[in-house]
């Protein structure tokens, strides 16, 4: 596993060397990594044959790790999401997800594995439009087989200072306040991972720092490990190590500043 | 953690309560809610007044079943009856004559009537003087008569009079004054004189080869009646006539019938339209459930907790619109009975079971139809889209949905209309129609195209972009319009049609039993006092003794068909020209001096007893045979009131008959008093007052076609559903062009220009074709389901297509105005 490393080296993750921590919020042992990658691949068939969209790619991101996937937009940054996150299956290689290979997992077995372990926070918030905010939050509970889910949702709110939102809907909230029902959701069940695609994407200058400073202090507060797709490179940088992707292809990249972040 | 507690029920309901505030929802429930409650009406509807019609016909029999013959009954019949716990009554009538103190003699129909007599129905009784209402009696007083109107007006009576008949004289106790059971043969009718069975006994008045027709009546609970019948038809069909309700009075049978038939042809209509309004709205609901699934299913539901959760939202939204609808429906078919209430003078019987569970099937089996393909496909749609939107799949295998859909609205048509061919007939018509929409849309857009200037072209080229959807959405505003075109065209042109059926003068007075002599003085006296008289027709009464001269009839025949006929007493006629009201059908007429002796046949009759052109039939009268050969059939407008026979002749064949005449005209005045005079003028006529039953026949023909206008509004809603349906479909879509144009540059008045000249150009493609299919559909309802001539109709087309510019660019503006509202971020954020 040559891209394996410790997960206690970010100087932006005080807390992330708190294995002790990491085992009391995800439920993971400290030897097992939330996420494992080995040279997954994506082709897909079009019209002019087969055109491959990710080559090879391995990833491991430590319990409590953070890390950023960086690349232009079309680069498959997403693909490589989606199938990190088991929302997709690779053609070759496989994905290790919070211990338990995908291989052979039919699409609702993976869902499975996710509830209530696996956060997500996307760019378009993907918020249920049916739902009021705290139902919003409150339906990774339910789905991961929670009686009471109000309460701890109800906090969750509070700590994204939306408890008095808790009623509204999400087109009666603006875009940031979408985004932090949406972060709220995300770490509503305490997850071991959480996946965020571009979560600024969508959002001004002012109000996308807002979720990130959220985003990041509730992580170090769960010792959640993050996977953060993202083409803004600053943002990359609050994470413990960052790869580039570039048409496809993924490989982590050095940084001086980062000593010890990359192999 | 298998375990989700996201119950699919409860978390149903929840998201269910929140988007009912949505658009696609609303107009889901909406049309829903319509084709229950139209469903349920018309059940309701045609349930009750379908009993009040055997309550009604059973008035006609004074029973609910009756079984007559000429020789005594079986007493086991009777046995078998009560056996049954049915109340029965015995009736007893044979020709008699009565004499006077003042030796003036009478031939009159005697009818003896045991107690309990009429079972069904009530006699209207006077005291002589014909003044005041009689307190009820049961029935005649053993030793007194009852008289009708006719005889008093003959033999001028008073109260406490007595009068002869055989050997024994009566007490004359009441008049009667409306007897239920009466109208038999309305050519048969002598004066009525009722007496109590009892005096039968001991009595000489039925004596060796009386004609003597014995009746036993039988009412109780249906079971009980269709068991009796059953049993009687096998044990005594030989022998015996039986007669149930539903043999009533043609013409009221035919407007009921007339009515139900369009009736049902509107809920059908409504039904469809429905359809179509939840086809549009469901795929609508199914887009934005699709990211609703893939979210869920991201967080950790799976697909079947997905597709569970779903589909209880259908489920949910089936129930509860079946409960309004209901409600809807019973709450309608209340205006409507009332409608009808009059008409039946008794309250009619309380709605059924049946219509609310037909309605709740109608709901579940067309949101089943329509609905759980899209839900299953949204369930099921790809998890990768909640990142990539182009993962979208569905808009595949749109067929696969159409044919589901189509099945289920098979089965919807078939529920209402319990015909599987006419179902068939009906969804291969909208689905030929919605082929055609959709070949001609395509064809005309791309026209159209060809032909828009610069001011135009972004509406054009937006409805060519988006021509799945246009083709979809000019389907659906063709269908809406043509509904809308149809109603208008079947209530002005087609319901006016079938009430000229019963014309203002039609006649409603007979006088039959006209000797010849008398036949032209009555006529010219007639006429004198200023009543239209067609002319007195001869009237031949007759037996018919063989058919084509090898098969000899007799009454004692072992072969029942034949000795029907035997038994059967014709009255004939004979004519030069063909009746009014009547339509040769096959064969010819015959030359007015034909030598031959020939027949005329009316259709139906003729074919019901297996007659064909050629065929020769021989009559006798009194005592002389005379044989004629059927030349035509004819087909006879009952409804005309006229007189009219089943079977005519020419002179040839009847002329040296002995023979009476008859008349029929329409009559303004007091028909009492008038026909009061005549009976005097002309001893031995008789004289019939049918008005009453015009007048019903067209009390009733009345209100059936505004009980049918009244469930076309249903369908009218329905059209509005569809409309709204299809402006709702591309309402997503036009939010997001228009902000991308609006940040374009485009201004506000661009866009609206641009949106409303997309809305007329469609409005008025579909208002074309909904005319073109209008006049078929309405050409095809007055040929076959109503047999009226079609009057072609151009203003249809003009009113078409101004409707559909006008009306679909209103809707346009309307759902334009939400387009406008929306500010282009928040549009373009949240697609």
């Amino acid at each position: 596993m040559p891209d394996s490393i410790s997960s206690s080296l970010s100087s932006n993750t005080p807390a992330s060397s708190n294995t002790t921590a990491a085992i009391t919020g995800s439920g993971l042992s400290s030897d097992t990594s939330a996420l494992v990658a080995n040279h997954i691949s994506k082709t897909v068939s079009g019209p002019n044959g087969d055109l491959t969209i990710l080559s090879d790619a391995s990833v491991t991101v430590e319990t409590a790790e953070a890390i950023a996937i960086v690349g232009p937009s079309g680069s498959g940054k997403s693909t490589l999401l989606g199938l990190l996150a088991g929302l997709d299956s690779p053609t070759g290689g496989d994905v290790e997800l919070l211990g338990q290979s995908l291989k052979g997992l039919d699409e609702d077995a993976r869902a499975r594995l996710r509830a209530g372990r696996v956060g997500f926070v996307f760019q378009s918030f993907q918020l249920l439009p049916g739902l009021s905010a705290l139902e919003n939050v409150m339906l990774p509970l339910e789905l991961a087989g929670l009686d009471d889910a109000r309460g701890p949702a109800l906090e969750m709110l509070g700590q994204v200072g939306l408890a008095d939102r808790a009623k509204h809907h999400p087109l009666q909230l603006s875009g940031g306040e979408q985004q932090r029902v949406a972060v709220a959701r995300a770490f509503v069940s305490t997850p071991a991972l959480l996946f965020a695609d571009e979560p600024t994407g969508n959002l001004d200058g002012e109000t996308g720092a807002v979720i990130i400073d959220l985003m990041f202090s509730l992580r170090e507060q769960q010792q959640s490990a993050l996977v953060l797709v993202t083409h803004d490179t600053a943002l990359a940088q609050r994470c413990d190590r960052r790869y580039k992707m570039v048409s496809g292809v993924l490989s982590p990249e050095s940084d001086a500043s980062h000593p010890g972040g990359t192999a | 953690m298998s375990q989700s507690s996201v119950s699919s029920l409860p978390f149903a309901l929840r998201s269910l309560t929140r988007d009912l505030r949505t658009g696609e929802i609303r107009v889901l429930a909406l049309a829903l809610i319509i084709a229950v409650a139209s469903v349920t009406a018309v059940g309701f509807f045609t349930d009750r007044i379908g009993r009040a019609m055997e309550r009604q016909a059973a008035d006609v029999l004074a029973a609910d079943l009756r079984i007559r013959a000429g020789q005594p009954l079986d007493p086991s019949i009777q046995t078998q009856a009560l056996d049954r716990g049915l109340d029965t009554a015995t009736t007893t009538q044979f020709p008699s004559v009565v004499l006077t103190n003042d030796d003036e003699s009478q031939l009159v129909s005697v009818k003896a009537v045991s107690d309990g007599y009429p079972l069904r129905g009530t006699l209207s009784l006077a005291r002589l003087d014909n003044t005041t209402e009689s307190a009820p009696l049961a029935v005649p007083t053993p030793g007194s008569v009852w008289v009708d109107l006719q005889l008093m007006n003959t033999l001028s009576f008073t109260q406490g009079d007595v009068l002869q008949l055989g050997s024994r004289e009566y007490t004359i106790e009441r008049l009667i004054r409306f007897e239920p059971d009466r109208g038999e043969n309305v050519f048969e009718l002598a004066p009525r004189v009722m007496m109590n069975a009892t005096d039968l006994e001991g009595s000489s008045l039925i004596g060796e080869g009386s004609r003597v027709r014995y009746a036993l009546l039988m009412a109780g609970e249906t079971g009980a009646i269709d068991d009796m019948r059953a049993w009687a038809d096998d044990a005594h069909r030989e022998d015996v006539t039986i007669e149930g309700v539903r043999d009533g009075s043609p013409q009221v049978n035919r407007a009921l019938d007339r009515a139900s038939v369009f009736l049902g042809l509107a809920s059908v209509v409504t039904v469809l339209l429905a359809g179509a309004a939840i086809a549009l709205a469901v795929r609508q609901c199914a887009l934005k459930q699709a990211d609703a699934s893939a979210v869920m299913r991201t967080l950790g539901a799976a697909r079947r907790e997905v597709v569970a959760w779903l589909s209880w939202r259908l489920v949910v939204i089936a129930l509860g619109a079946s409960i309004i609808g209901i409600v809807v429906g019973y709450l309608a078919q209340m205006v409507l009975a009332d409608l009808l209430k009059e008409w039946f003078r008794l309250a009619l019987p309380l709605p059924g079971i049946k219509p609310p569970l037909i309605g709740l099937l109608t709901a579940f089996v067309t949101l089943a139809g329509f609905g759980l393909l899209p839900v299953v496909r949204a369930g099921t749609v790809p998890v990768m889209s909640v990142l990539q939107r182009d993962y979208t799949g569905l808009s595949a295998s749109t067929w696969l949905v159409g044919l589901v859909g189509l099945v289920a609205a098979f089965f919807v048509v078939y529920l209402q209309s319990g015909n599987v061919q006419l179902s068939l007939i009906v969804i291969g018509g909208v689905v030929a129609m919605l082929s055609i929409f959709g070949i001609f849309g395509r064809a005309i857009i791309a026209g159209v195209r060809q032909l828009a200037g610069r001011r135009w072209r972004l509406s054009v080229a937006g409805l060519q972009r988006r021509a799945g959807s246009s083709v979809v959405q000019l389907s659906a505003f063709a269908l809406g319009i043509m509904a809308l075109l149809l109603i208008s065209i079947v209530r002005v042109d087609v319901l006016k049609a079938w009430e000229r059926d019963v014309p203002a003068d039609a006649p409603n007075a007979f006088i039959v039993n006209i000797q010849p002599p008398q036949a032209d003085p009555l006529v010219e006296r007639l006429r004198g006092e200023g009543i239209d008289v067609p002319g007195a027709f001869p009237m031949v009464r007759a037996r018919m003794v063989a058919i084509n001269s090898d098969v000899t009839l007799r009454s004692d025949s072992s072969d029942e068909h034949q000795r029907r006929h035997a038994r059967y007493e014709y009255n004939l006629t004979w004519s030069d020209t063909l009746p009014e009201a009547s339509v040769v059908t096959k064969g010819e007429w015959w030359e007015p001096n034909d030598e031959r002796p020939l027949l005329s046949l009316e259709q139906e009759w003729a074919e019901r007893q297996g007659f064909n052109i050629g065929d020769t039939l021989t009559f006798r009268v009194g005592g002389q045979d005379t044989t004629g050969t059927v030349a035509n059939f004819r087909e006879v407008d009952w409804e005309s009131f006229k007189v009219n026979f089943f079977a005519m002749g020419n002179a040839a064949l009847l002329a040296d008959m002995p023979h009476t005449f008859v008349t029929s005209f329409h009559i303004d005045r007091d028909f009492g008093a008038a026909s009061s005079e005549w009976l005097r003028a002309f001893p031995g006529i008789v004289t019939l007052d049918v008005g009453a039953i015009i007048q019903r026949v067209k009390g009733l023909m009345e209100r059936a076609a505004l009980a049918v206008e009244y469930v076309f509004l249903f369908t009218l809603v329905a059209g509005v559903v569809v409309l709204l349906a299809a402006v709702q479909s591309s309402q997503g879509e036009r939010i997001r062009e228009s902000a991308l144009l609006r940040s374009l540059g485009a201004s506000h008045r661009q866009i609206r220009e641009s949106i409303l000249a997309e809305f007329a150009i469609l409005g008025a493609i579909s208002g074309f074709l909904a005319a073109l299919f209008a006049t078929i559909v309405a050409w095809a309802i007055s040929r076959f389901v109503l047999e009226l001539p079609f009057e072609f109709n151009p203003l249809l087309w003009v009113t078409g297509v101004v409707v559909g510019t006008l009306g679909i660019s209103i809707a346009g503006y309307f759902a334009t105005r939400k387009v406008m509202k929306t500010p282009p971020l928040i549009a373009l954020r949240h697609t």
